[in-house]
């Protein structure tokens, strides 16, 4: 008559083994992601490959650390990369020819940018839009100003330092690198150690606690759109000068490679949980494996397959983590 | 003796850390109303879990019927007459009636498909069946909570029921309602239907269950037939120590002085008609009242965050006005809500956070955290609360509802210098920590802060506060000074000021229409 149920589950021994995957699998991933490229290719490790490689991650990681922000307070920006492109763009309506304009080239670029991260900010947390909404209509808004302004074609009029920002080099160290370093110190001294750091986690979090805690959510969430905004309109113009030339479409794609690489890099899209080197670490490996892709001479569809997968795989990873 | 509708033996239920269910008996007979009483934590949800198929247990054998079973899903133990029905409802709200009741059987028509027809007559005989008048058509959405109730009621009915299993169906229904449940469970009895009983009132207990079985941390305490227990009794084996060592001794002699709240002709919203009431320095002031009497609104009221029309809030004895909480909380007032997931805790954040997070301000230097001081007040904090927890740097997710609510406690006691409002201080914590709460708050009270205390349990409101004051309806409708407090005053001043009220307002509507 006596049935046995199911046996008692183990425990204890397989989460503290989760928890060090959890910490450290970004990086575990990024290090045998390297060796395979090595193996695969003995261009891979060539000093000018990784220098190439850095150059390409330095815009998308100034994307990433804004975007990081906007993600921890539960929202995301698909503007970005519109922005990049209209920041160019305006970047070649001074038509200089000299280096001077080049401090007038950041400010106005930083100021459209922060006008821009405030009304998106304004539409999410005063207005109710959702963040998929407010920023997707201001990428098309942004593009058709853009279009508007070039009528399609490309420009090439920049002031000849602009390149300088692509492939300078301060003490044998590339300038958009260092720039990077900067920004994501920077901001993530802000994230980290500040007050408003810890009221953007609380905001993210839990918002209603945050305000009955006296936080202003509404504010925390707008600073959070600006910080984005700026921080891609920096990486406008790094991207700017590694291109050159100013079409309608720099910096496609960046909108969803940003989101990726924070996501993999453990920012929590329901907000409230993330680090900022940690989602640079995703940068990492995502221009690993575009690299890797093409050292392997796949097809560059071969990317975008690669991408998508590794997207669900962390997606998967990061949902079973919850469980 | 007739046979087991169901029979439980030895049944065990293990999770990393904890043993919700040690060894457990439960055995129901047919035709029996059989409670289940114990504490929050008791073991008493997995239980029903492991009855309804939710949760396997890790050993122990289970018969159902005189058949030894194993329920591989809620599915098999539903198709097998076992009908569950949990605290929260599982109704759709956008669905009608008839397409709840029949959710899982829905009537076939002409080619095999749903027959809407059909439905809304057999969805029509089983609410008739029931005694209960609700449109088939209505939108669950529409429906007040006790006809939701109802529906979900009559889901069972749908199949041939066997077993019943009702968890704390009362919590959101009153007078009329529950009369007409007890009076179905009646029926289902007399059917030979087995029926499984959980409420925290006692009362009910003694109306309606002819056996009942305590558990208290997942362990059997007894099964005995009601009649052969005094409420006493009850409690004292639910709890595992008398009731005289729950509540700390009042204080002796009474608060006197000076007012640190007082709030006078207060209207804010609906739900805050017309309330005065006052909080003296170092005292425990109790508001009872039913669910949605207005008593958190006016909690929301005095912190900030509800629009207030007219009447007066004075903190001090001056006039106070706060539009957020950020004033209030610089004037050294607390605010612990009600609900601990929705708007208390940081679930993701570490315990620190946790703790300091109303008073940025003071582990701040030069707009950057001084991590050294946050970890310093947390780990005080932690030590002075008692909190079960190995670093302040644990993610108040993973600690237990009873130390989550310690963490609040310390959260709020730290900034709350002048007063602390306190809404249902205790829910879903288990009585070893209830106790350090209400020592932590006479502890507060003897230090000078005012309490103003919300609960719906009213063993709590009776045991702890000093004055209390009793609303229905958005008024406060009496006061009880404390040699005049019991249970049976407040809830007569509660459910009598109801019915008084609604007379009141339906001849003042009646002019107006």
């Amino acid at each position: 008559m006596m049935v046995p149920l199911d046996t008692p589950m183990p425990r204890s021994q397989s989460i503290s083994m989760a928890s060090v995957f959890e910490r450290y699998g970004l990086m575990i991933f990024l290090v045998v992601l390297m060796t395979v490229a090595a193996l695969a290719s003995p261009t891979f490790l060539r000093p000018a490959n990784l220098v190439n490689v850095l150059t390409i991650a330095a815009p998308l990681g100034m994307v990433v650390v804004g975007q990081t922000f906007v993600i921890l307070v539960r929202g995301l920006d698909l503007s970005v990369a519109s922005l990049m492109a209209t920041v160019a763009v305006l970047a070649t309506a001074f038509k200089a020819t000299t280096n001077e304009a080049i401090p007038m080239i950041f400010i106005a670029a930083i100021a459209l940018s922060a006008v821009v991260g405030l009304v998106n900010g304004w539409l999410v947390a005063k207005r109710n839009v959702s963040p998929f909404l407010a920023t997707l209509a201001m990428m098309i808004i942004l593009q058709g100003i853009r279009f508007a302004y070039t009528g399609g074609a490309p420009i090439s009029t920049l002031p000849p330092g602009m390149g300088f920002l692509a492939s300078g080099r301060i003490f044998g160290v590339p300038v958009n690198l260092i720039t990077l370093a900067f920004l994501a110190i920077a901001f993530g001294i802000v994230l980290h150690r500040s007050r408003l750091g810890r009221e953007i986690f609380m905001v993210g979090s839990n918002p209603k606690a945050a305000f009955l805690n006296g936080v202003a959510p509404d504010r925390v969430v707008i600073l959070c759109y600006v910080i984005c905004s700026v921080c891609a309109g920096i990486g406008g113009l790094f991207l700017l000068g590694y291109v050159g030339t100013v079409s309608n479409w720099v910096g496609q794609g960046y909108e969803l490679d940003s989101i990726v690489a924070a996501v993999m890099g453990g920012v929590a899209l329901t907000g409230g949980r993330g680090n900022i080197f940690a989602a640079l670490l995703g940068v990492a490996v995502l221009v690993v494996i575009n690299n890797l892709v093409l050292l392997l001479g796949f097809p560059i569809e071969m990317q975008l397959i690669i991408k998508g997968v590794i997207i669900i795989g962390a997606a998967a990873f990061y949902r079973t983590r919850l469980a | 003796m007739s046979a087991s509708v169901i029979e439980l033996s030895q049944i065990e239920k293990d999770y990393p850390g904890v043993k919700p269910l040690d060894k457990v008996d439960f055995a129901v007979r047919p035709g029996e109303i059989h409670a289940l009483l114990g504490e929050n934590g008791a073991g008493k949800s997995t239980l029903i879990r492991v009855m309804g198929g939710v949760t396997k247990p890790n050993s122990g054998t289970m018969t159902y019927l005189g058949k030894p079973v194993s329920w591989q899903s809620p599915k098999e133990a539903r198709a097998a007459g076992i009908h569950v029905i949990h605290q929260e409802l599982a109704l759709f709200p956008e669905l009608s009636v008839a397409e709840n009741i029949l959710v899982d059987t829905q009537p076939r028509g002409m080619f095999g498909l749903i027959s809407n027809r059909a439905r809304h007559v057999r969805a029509a005989e089983i609410l008739a069946q029931l005694g209960v008048d609700i449109p088939t058509h209505a939108k669950i959405d529409e429906l007040p909570l006790a006809d939701q109730q109802m529906v979900e009621i009559a889901k069972a009915l749908v199949g041939r029921v066997r077993l019943l299993i009702l968890d704390e169906p009362t919590a959101v229904i009153a007078g009329r309602e529950v009369d007409l449940l007890f009076e179905n469970m009646r029926r289902l009895r007399n059917e030979g239907v087995g029926i499984v009983y959980v409420s925290h009132r006692l009362e009910e207990i003694f109306e309606i269950a002819d056996t009942v079985t305590i558990l208290k941390d997942g362990q059997l305490v007894g099964t005995s037939p009601v009649s052969a227990l005094t409420r006493e009794e009850m409690i004292t084996r639910m709890v595992g120590r008398r009731l005289s060592q729950i509540y700390p001794p009042r204080r002796t002699a009474p608060a006197g002085g000076r007012d640190v709240l007082t709030v006078r002709n207060l209207k804010a919203g609906p739900r805050v008609r017309d309330v005065s009431l006052n909080v003296k320095v170092g005292e425990i002031v109790g508001v009872a009242g039913m669910v949605g009497s207005g008593r958190t609104e006016v909690a929301e009221a005095i912190f900030g965050t509800r629009a207030v029309e007219s009447g007066g809030i004075e903190f001090d004895g001056k006039p106070f006005e706060t539009k957020l909480p950020k004033g209030s909380i610089a004037h050294g007032l607390g605010f612990l809500t009600e609900s601990r997931k929705d708007d208390g805790l940081f679930l993701g954040l570490p315990i620190s956070a946790n703790i300091v997070a109303p008073d940025l301000d003071g582990i701040t230097k030069h707009g950057l955290i001084d991590r050294k001081q946050e970890r310093a007040v947390a780990m005080r904090q932690i030590q002075d609360f008692s909190v079960a927890t190995p670093s302040p740097d644990v993610k108040i997710g993973n600690l237990s509802g009873g130390n989550q609510q310690k963490v609040l406690f310390s959260r709020w006691s730290r900034i709350a210098s002048r007063l602390l409002i306190l809404d249902e201080p205790t829910r879903g914590v288990d009585i070893g920590a209830k106790v350090e709460i209400y020592r932590i708050v006479r502890r507060l009270a003897d230090s000078g802060v005012g309490v103003l205390m919300i609960s719906s349990e009213l063993p709590e409101i009776v045991g702890l506060s000093d004055r209390v004051f009793v609303m229905a309806q958005g008024y406060v409708v009496g006061e009880i000074k404390c040699d005049a407090l019991g249970e049976e005053a407040i809830m007569e001043l509660a459910v009598r000021s109801v019915g008084h009220r609604e007379a009141e307002t339906d001849q003042r509507a009646e002019p107006v229409g």
